[in-house]
């Protein structure tokens, strides 16, 4: 079973991901910005990281250039889901797998995951 | 007298309520039902703030997403997406308060402060910390340590709430100010106020303001006579003459009008009350522009009444002697009108206007009681500007002696009065011109006709002949 991490401080947003990657049979871990997200990912394996761009504590650009300097999570996927600052996620194309427009659409986003995560089986 | 320093709105009017603005480093409550416009008195604020090189944070304690805020927000011509992210950055706290807490909330907020730098903190949501507190004395040390860290910083605080939050509620005595927005219905039409409930340690224009929302986003008119409870300058000293547009008028009041003082011509319809305006307009120059601010005639309508009477209006627009402002009488708030008056003045350094007329301003007011003293305040800025100002008033009756005035104790308002009257003589009717009042100056008290000719105004004395004339049916004097 693959683990995907949501990093969003809107708690909405992130719940309505979270019913969708475990509709489709993902497990799901949240956090409310970039800093709790690297404490979950220090105790936990995680296949792919969907993160916010604005929060506090941590911001979705400075979690990406943590992963990124962390040697153990070269391999692990990013996708930036961000409405002002999606300009920002393309403009560092290194960081980001994906780059999504707030408001996205589901089913492209979910699409996305299938491609950068293997599917698990459907329940 | 030390004065505070202040973080300016940028909302047009709303920094005059306040005085200059916000006070920095203070904390505000703004309240109101949703609908009543505070999300958009906070994100104008914040943007007109980062506009100034301020640095905001907007935290939210709804679950509302900051999405669905913009697509909402780029309909108003404030937003600009370029400084979200930026200057300007918008968290929710909702998931901390709902999991951890408000102290939590508090120690969240007060670390993003210092990461960015804000000079302003708007905290949307207030109600949501209300319910998560388990006392009072609860949402009181929120906001008392919110308020205590952001001051630390020299950071505004703004506190949004939906609920009422009536003058002893722990969240008010916590606060510096308290801002509260409402509407009211008038027949069918809905009114926007404003009110400041509460300013600590600073002067306010008081009780309740009118504003209205369009794409530009909040403007808050001022009532004038808050705004202008002491006019804005003392006015010439001197005692001088301006030409009144009829040269047998300015002999009969020898040597014209009292230069800086309002005059009201009230008669029936058709009497010639803004054929006497474009007189008095006409004698307007380059030197000393004047301005019809009118609510019946369109502009192209003025220009041929006064053609008709001689005067080549358009020729002195051009030169800039004359300046025509149309008010359609259906729309706008009463101070809204009367600041755009007072601003046209300032813009063309007016010296004479045309009010045509006075009794259009009472259909722009919601609550008819307060327009004695908004007269007063208007007619008071622009005698304080050194205007001379003629102003009309449309009486009911055609015939008859009822007089009914614009606004009780008129004489605070107006300085000359002229009454115009129909008068039926020898199977003739004329028009009749009677002077009730001229401030400071003796004057012929001698009942006059008004001629109305393709050579302008004349008065004639004719009623020599005649009495009881004011009442419209005079009768010969006898003996003669």
């Amino acid at each position: 079973m693959s683990t995907i991490l949501v990093v969003d401080d809107e708690y909405l947003i992130a719940d309505i991901l979270r019913y969708a990657l475990e509709d489709r049979g993902f497990d799901v871990e949240l956090a409310s910005n970039g800093q709790k997200a690297l404490d979950v990912l220090k105790g936990k394996r995680v296949e792919l990281v969907i993160t916010d761009y604005m929060m506090p504590v941590m911001d979705g650009g400075a979690l990406a250039v943590s992963i990124r300097a962390e040697p153990l999570l070269q391999g692990l996927p990013i996708i930036l889901m961000s409405g002002a600052q999606a300009h920002m996620g393309r403009d560092n194309s290194g960081l980001f797998a994906a780059v999504f427009d707030k408001p996205f659409d589901i089913v492209q986003l979910m699409a996305k995951v299938k491609e950068l995560v293997d599917a698990p089986e459907a329940s | 007298m030390e004065q505070l320093n202040r973080l300016a709105t940028g909302i047009p009017g709303l920094d005059e309520l306040l005085k200059g603005g916000l006070v920095v480093g203070a904390s505000y409550i703004v309240q109101g039902r949703p609908g009543s416009g505070k999300t958009i008195l906070a994100n104008q604020l914040a943007f007109n703030h980062v506009a100034q090189g301020g640095r905001v944070l907007v935290a939210t304690l709804l679950s509302e997403s900051h999405e669905r805020l913009f697509q909402y927000l780029a309909t108003l011509s404030f937003f600009d997406p370029a400084k979200i992210g930026a200057q300007l950055q918008f968290v929710s706290a909702f998931d901390t308060l709902e999991q951890e807490g408000l102290d939590e909330v508090v120690k969240l907020l007060r670390g993003e402060i210092s990461r960015h730098q804000a000079s302003l903190l708007i905290v949307d949501g207030l109600l949501n910390a209300r319910s998560r507190a388990e006392t009072p004395l609860d949402s009181k040390k929120f906001i008392a340590e919110l308020h205590g860290h952001a001051a630390f910083a020299g950071c505004t605080v703004l506190f949004l709430t939906s609920s009422q939050l009536d003058d002893g509620s722990p969240e008010h005595t916590m606060v510096d100010g308290v801002i509260e927005l409402g509407d009211t219905l008038l027949g069918s039409r809905s009114l926007r106020r404003i009110q400041l409930r509460k300013t600590r340690g600073s002067g306010a224009l008081s009780g309740i303001h009118e504003c209205e929302i369009t794409e530009d986003g909040l403007q808050v008119y001022p009532r004038l006579e808050s705004l202008y409870s002491h006019p804005s300058g003392q006015g010439s000293g001197e005692l001088t003459r301006v030409a009144s547009g009829i040269p047998m008028f300015d002999r009969l009041l020898g040597g014209g009008l009292p230069a800086a003082s309002v005059t009201l011509v009230m008669g029936p319809s058709g009497i010639g009350k803004t054929s006497m305006g474009a007189s008095f307009l006409a004698a307007a120059t380059t030197e000393a522009p004047g301005l019809h601010f009118g609510f019946y005639e369109t502009p192209q309508r003025l220009r041929l009444k006064a053609s008709a009477l001689g005067h080549d209006f358009s020729a002195m627009e051009l030169s800039g002697a004359l300046h025509i402002a149309w008010q359609p009488t259906t729309e706008g708030l009463l101070d809204e009108v009367g600041m755009r008056l007072l601003r046209l003045v300032e813009q063309h350094n007016i010296k004479r206007v045309l009010i045509d007329s006075l009794g259009a301003f009472t259909r722009l007011a919601s609550n008819p009681s307060r327009l004695n003293e908004f007269f007063r305040a208007l007619t008071g800025e622009l005698r304080a500007r050194d205007v001379s100002v003629l102003a009309t008033w449309e009486m009911r009756d055609i015939f008859g002696s009822e007089i009914n005035a614009p606004a009780p104790d008129l004489s605070s308002i107006v300085d000359n009065l002229l009454l115009m009257r129909f008068v039926e003589v020898d199977a003739e009717l004329k028009r009749l011109l009677s002077v009730l009042k001229v401030r400071d100056s003796y004057y012929d008290p001698a009942l006059l006709e008004l001629v109305i000719s393709d050579q302008g105004i004349d008065l004639k004395k004719a009623f020599a002949q005649v009495s009881g004339a004011m009442s419209g049916t005079p009768s010969p004097v006898s003996g003669s």
